[in-house]
């Protein structure tokens, strides 16, 4: 069991950031959501490294993304399964 | 490669993976991508084994977004960690032996002007501190001092950090490593040093704390190395594996070892600078063209 990030809509769309997108070492697996003006996960591509976590906290200040259980993720965004930004 | 191959055949969209579609359809190909668009376009790096959290990943992710072709750009890469990312990207990428990377690329340059005339197509060797400062040490210098125009990147993660844990050139004197288990007996090598004494047209040092500055750099060597000659981005690229980083710390350890003896750095010569404000020039009369005939349609 891994715990993967996870982004607080309502924390993430009062700003308009974007730190998390740019570190995150992963491609594409922080995407930006312009129509909602939030940062999300790709679930499936987190390795759980935590650096968005800091990028947030510490650079942003903004305290949006916590490390969730990966078993506690509910409708998770899977991008193997909806592919790049498709609702 | 080029736009046109990447493109899907009509009748084929339903067999191809969504991964490839969406790269079609929302790739950065044909306009200039900006940083601050990370997230909203498909990248050209798909899943890749590279471990969590490692800074060597997050600079080559930023560094694909800075090439300004990627549509006809080669890479080259070697044994070392960066190919394991490298060799996932939709660039075509070349795995040389471990030493002859710059000798490839060089007769690669060479051969590509004369295949494409009309069409410039750009070389980026990038491999890790091993691969570049020590056994590939005399095809880099050598492809320096005769000027051959493409971009070499070093990914200095200070180790050998895919072979676990051997001492390279680029490594810190003292440094104890598992197999350096006495430490490092000589100093870091000065790479920026000899490229400078070899006369490359562009060079850049830096660390991956600020993702604007690695898409520019790269922007700028690449472009730099079409027209003026050789260019050497140098980026510090921790291993937290062989450096025990825990991964939440790897951009504290970035910031800290940027400024304590990894500061950015560039050096660039007068034709170089000549040829950048050149093309600046050049972008924005064009944009101003395509105003004007706006306004006046
Ligand atoms: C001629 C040759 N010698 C040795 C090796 C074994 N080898 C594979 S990767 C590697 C180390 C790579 O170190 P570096 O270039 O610093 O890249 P890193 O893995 O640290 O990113 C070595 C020695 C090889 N593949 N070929
Ligand atoms: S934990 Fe690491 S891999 Fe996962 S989203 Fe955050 S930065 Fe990316």
């Amino acid at each position: 069991m891994y715990a993967v990030a996870q982004i607080d809509v309502d924390i993430c769309s009062a700003t308009s950031c974007r730190l998390c997108t740019q570190f995150c070492p992963e491609s594409n697996t922080i995407n930006y959501d312009i129509k909602r003006n939030t940062a999300y996960v790709a679930v499936d591509r987190c390795k759980g490294c935590e650096i968005c976590v800091g990028i947030c906290d510490n650079l942003a200040k903004h305290h949006a993304i916590k490390m969730v259980p990966i078993t506690e993720i509910v409708e998770g965004y899977e991008m193997s399964k909806l592919g790049f930004h498709k609702f | 490669m080029s736009l046109d191959t990447l493109k899907i055949s009509p009748g084929f969209e339903s067999y191809m993976p969504k991964e490839y579609v969406d790269l079609v359809e929302r790739g950065p190909y044909g306009r200039d991508v900006k940083v601050s668009e990370m997230g909203t376009f498909k990248e050209i790096i798909e899943e890749h084994p590279m471990c969590a959290g490692c800074a060597m990943t997050l600079f080559i992710r930023t560094a694909l977004i800075g090439l300004p072709a990627p549509e006809h750009t080669v890479i080259l890469g070697t044994a070392g960690c960066g190919r394991l990312v490298l060799s996932q990207a939709s660039i075509p990428f070349i795995y040389g032996n471990y030493g002859d990377t710059n000798g490839v690329a060089s007769g690669l340059k060479r051969g590509l002007e004369i295949r494409f005339p009309n069409q410039t197509k750009d070389v980026v060797v990038m491999a890790g501190d091993g691969g570049l400062a020590d056994i590939g040490f005399s095809c880099v210098m050598h492809s320096w001092f005769r000027k051959e125009k493409f971009t070499t990147v070093m990914l200095d993660n200070e180790v050998y950090g895919n072979t676990g844990g051997q001492e390279s050139g680029m490594t810190n004197k003292g440094m104890v490593l598992k197999m350096a288990p006495f430490g490092k007996k000589f100093e870091k090598m000065d790479m920026i040093g000899l490229a400078k004494t070899a006369g490359v047209a562009y060079i850049a040092r830096l660390a991956p704390t600020n993702p604007t500055r690695i898409a520019n750099v790269i922007r700028k060597a690449v472009l730099i190395a079409r027209e003026v000659g050789p260019t050497y981005v140098q980026a510090y690229t921790s291993c937290n594996i062989e450096y025990a980083i825990p991964t939440p710390k790897v951009m504290d350890d970035a910031r800290e070892v940027e400024k304590d003896r990894y500061g950015f750095m560039e050096i660039i010569s007068d034709e170089a600078k000549a040829y950048l404000e050149r093309i600046e020039q050049e972008k924005k009369a064009k944009a101003k063209a395509v105003a004007a005939s706006k306004a006046g349609a």
